[in-house]
């Protein structure tokens, strides 16, 4: 089975990366995680996430990634026996002792990216000690994935979309120099986005984000096994867009209905919903000046995402919707949702709760209800209309 | 601080006989293709037999980097006594090898338990240098004798992949010379890059020599970019440059406080 799978920073974001299609997803718990200050689950949640996913057939991985300093190890035990007793599908783990220790209780164990595997010999010495699954080092190349999958047949995770280190995951504490906090305790500040100062002109060495919509057809022919996106800080729209996108990619590779044209259409969909340029990376060539981001963060935002499902009135026909950006009367907006395709609304009628006819949404987090034939699911979300899926088919 | 448990890398050969005379009796040599990060490397071939060598490797490998590995290893000198490497794929392939093996996990082996299980697998690990004075104590208190630790050295803040000061360069059109120093946040740092990746190095220097170091097996100088002079007086004593002791005398935090992280 070929396998979508999303980042979760909270439970509402995991029920819309299950909702909008993703197989599995990946979250983290108050401890242990490299989001050390993000939200982060509680365990009450985790349990309630866990839950989620299962009564719909769909999948959590837990993780339990940072580098342990002895002061850490406190509870781990406690931790991943109760991950075990609620029934977490796996853990993802880069530290010797998590994998022990996870595998004691039971777990299924995944290597995290913060190992950094990109050989075959390195992944065999972690099989040899029970791991399950590897996400490859975001430098692995289409011809090391080859060769490891050859090697080892091991089931094998890599990076398809977000953000990338420009470090080897792993290797590097700039955050602990210049920040105090620990990397690789969840504690990165993004040092390397950061403008330094040279006696010439200013260094810099962002990369550029990683997009792999080009490469999916290849990637799953050579073996790969699942397919994950980065992010478990972005925001609802962006993972539910993100992940709908890639869904319908493997989806349409599956089925043999994916044209250029329909590439080329989620290609225009991810580039506007992230703010930053994503290419290929390491997959296809060696990513050089090109690949990289100078003198400053180049970084274009919007406000294409309007606002979310919360229900539908079935008896008066109007959608109820949570405000998220302004729109008014005359906009030429879509909805886009679980299973569903986009659907073009012209923006005619706007009513307060109160039934009052307003001009402007304009309040953020403000209901508004919107006349409409069709059910819409909860969770379905508005955005502006920028592209014409049907138009450019 | 002990001479006879110092572990140094080499920069010149003809240092060698400068580090005996002071009592240093093994040598660990960065390997041609094998490292980053580090200006002099050195084929097998050109290391001398007379000593106590060790093979440095810092690299992470790719399958291609493995497969050139395992052939070297096939034809290993009997004049090498032992491997220091980072990269697990080369643990994978040393285990059976009776040589002697330290793991140098960069950045890793934070805990007593980590590096324990990672001792069924060879026979000293390198504590990592990110954790502090007090943590680094109670780690070697619980395994004696079994440890490498860190004394000296510019110690690296970040490893990449890409060629970051190559892109720099081209994309400026400037002259490309290793050694550009970049700062921010009052933290100083240099890069240093070869084609298997970037290096950046923190500022200063990283010295532990005054410390007293009890338990350790070996205590790893890596000598890159220090020349013999400097590393002489560090041996003996004393500080001929600006150093300081990394992570040793800072807590680190781990968590920032706040309603969701308590």
């Amino acid at each position: 089975m070929i396998e979508l799978l999303s980042p979760a920073g909270d439970l509402e974001r995991l029920k819309i990366a299950l909702l909008y299609g993703a197989d599995a997803v990946y979250i983290g718990g108050v401890n242990y995680s490299l989001r050390a200050n993000a939200k982060n689950f509680s365990n009450e949640e985790i349990k309630e996430a866990v839950l989620f996913a299962h009564s719909i057939n769909k999948k959590v991985y837990v993780a339990v990634n940072i580098v342990f300093h002895d002061e850490n190890l406190n509870g781990l035990d406690d931790y991943l026996k109760t991950l075990k007793e609620y029934a977490v599908d796996a853990v993802i783990v880069s530290d010797i002792v998590a994998v022990t220790k996870a595998i004691k209780y039971g777990l299924k164990v995944m290597l995290s990216t913060q190992a950094s595997p990109l050989n075959y010999e390195a992944i065999k010495f972690w099989q040899s000690l029970g791991v399950d699954r590897f996400v490859l080092g975001r430098e692995a190349t289409r011809e090391d994935i080859i060769r490891i999958k050859n090697e080892t047949n091991a089931s094998i995770e890599c990076f398809i979309h977000g953000a990338m280190c420009t470090s080897i995951s792993g290797k590097c504490v700039l955050s602990n120099y210049c920040t105090k906090r620990d990397s690789n305790r969840g504690g990165c500040a993004q040092i390397c986005r950061w403008v330094f100062d040279t006696e010439n002109e200013p260094f810099t060495m962002m990369s550029k984000d990683l997009n792999m919509v080009e490469y999916i057809e290849d990637m799953i022919n050579i073996g790969v096994n699942s397919f994950k996106v980065e992010g478990r800080m972005r925001s609802i729209y962006y993972i539910a867009t993100v992940i709908m996108c890639y869904r319908q990619i493997i989806d349409n590779i599956t089925n043999h209905t994916l044209t250029l044209e329909k590439k080329n259409y989620y290609k225009l969909v991810l580039d506007r919903v992230a703010n930053r340029d994503s290419i290929p990376q390491f997959y296809n060539k060696f990513p050089g000046v090109n690949e990289s981001y100078f003198q400053d963060r180049m970084e274009v935002s919007n406000q294409d995402f309007l606002g979310i499902v919360l229900d539908y009135d079935k008896e008066n026909k109007l959608v109820i919707l949570e405000q998220r950006n302004y729109f008014q009367i005359g906009d030429v907006v879509e909805f886009i949702g679980p299973n569903m395709e986009p659907i073009t609304y012209n923006v005619s009628t706007i009513l307060d709760l109160d039934n009052e006819k307003i001009e402007v949404a304009r309040h953020p987090k403000m209901v508004v209800k919107l006349p409409l034939n069709i059910d819409l699911p909860k969770y379905a979300m508005m955005r502006l209309k920028v592209f014409d899926k049907n138009s450019d088919l | 601080m002990k001479k006879n448990n110092l572990l140094i890398t080499i920069n010149q050969i003809e240092d060698i006989d400068k580090l005996k005379k002071l009592g240093v009796s093994n040598y660990a040599f960065p390997l041609k293709e094998f490292c980053v990060g580090i200006p002099n490397t050195f084929l097998i071939s050109e290391i001398p037999k007379e000593y106590n060598s060790f093979l440095f490797m810092n690299r992470v490998l790719d399958n291609e980097g493995i497969d050139k590995l395992k052939v070297i290893l096939n034809n290993l000198p009997s004049h090498i006594k032992g491997i220091i490497f980072d990269d697990l794929g080369i643990l994978n392939i040393v285990k059976d090898l009776k040589i002697e093996k330290i793991l140098y996990l960069n950045h890793f082996n934070s805990n007593v338990l980590s590096i324990k299980e990672y001792l069924k697998y060879v026979d000293s690990v390198v504590v990592s240098t990110d954790i502090n004075k007090s943590e680094l104590d109670f780690i070697l208190k619980e395994i004696p004798n079994k440890l490498t630790v860190c004394v000296l050295g510019y110690l690296q803040a970040m490893y990449s992949r890409r060629l970051l000061l190559d892109n720099y360069c081209t994309y400026y059109n400037l002259k490309k010379e290793n050694g550009l120093v970049i700062t921010s946040n009052n933290e100083k740092f240099f890069v240093y890059e070869n084609e298997y990746g970037t290096v950046l190095y923190h500022l200063p220097c990283y010295s532990a020599m005054h410390l007293d170091i009890p338990y350790s097996k070996y205590n790893f100088i890596n000598s890159a970019f220090l020349n013999i002079d400097d590393i002489t007086k560090f041996i003996k004593g004393n500080n001929p440059r600006k150093t300081d002791t990394g992570f040793l005398d800072i807590d680190l935090i781990y968590k920032l406080k706040g309603e969701n992280n308590d």
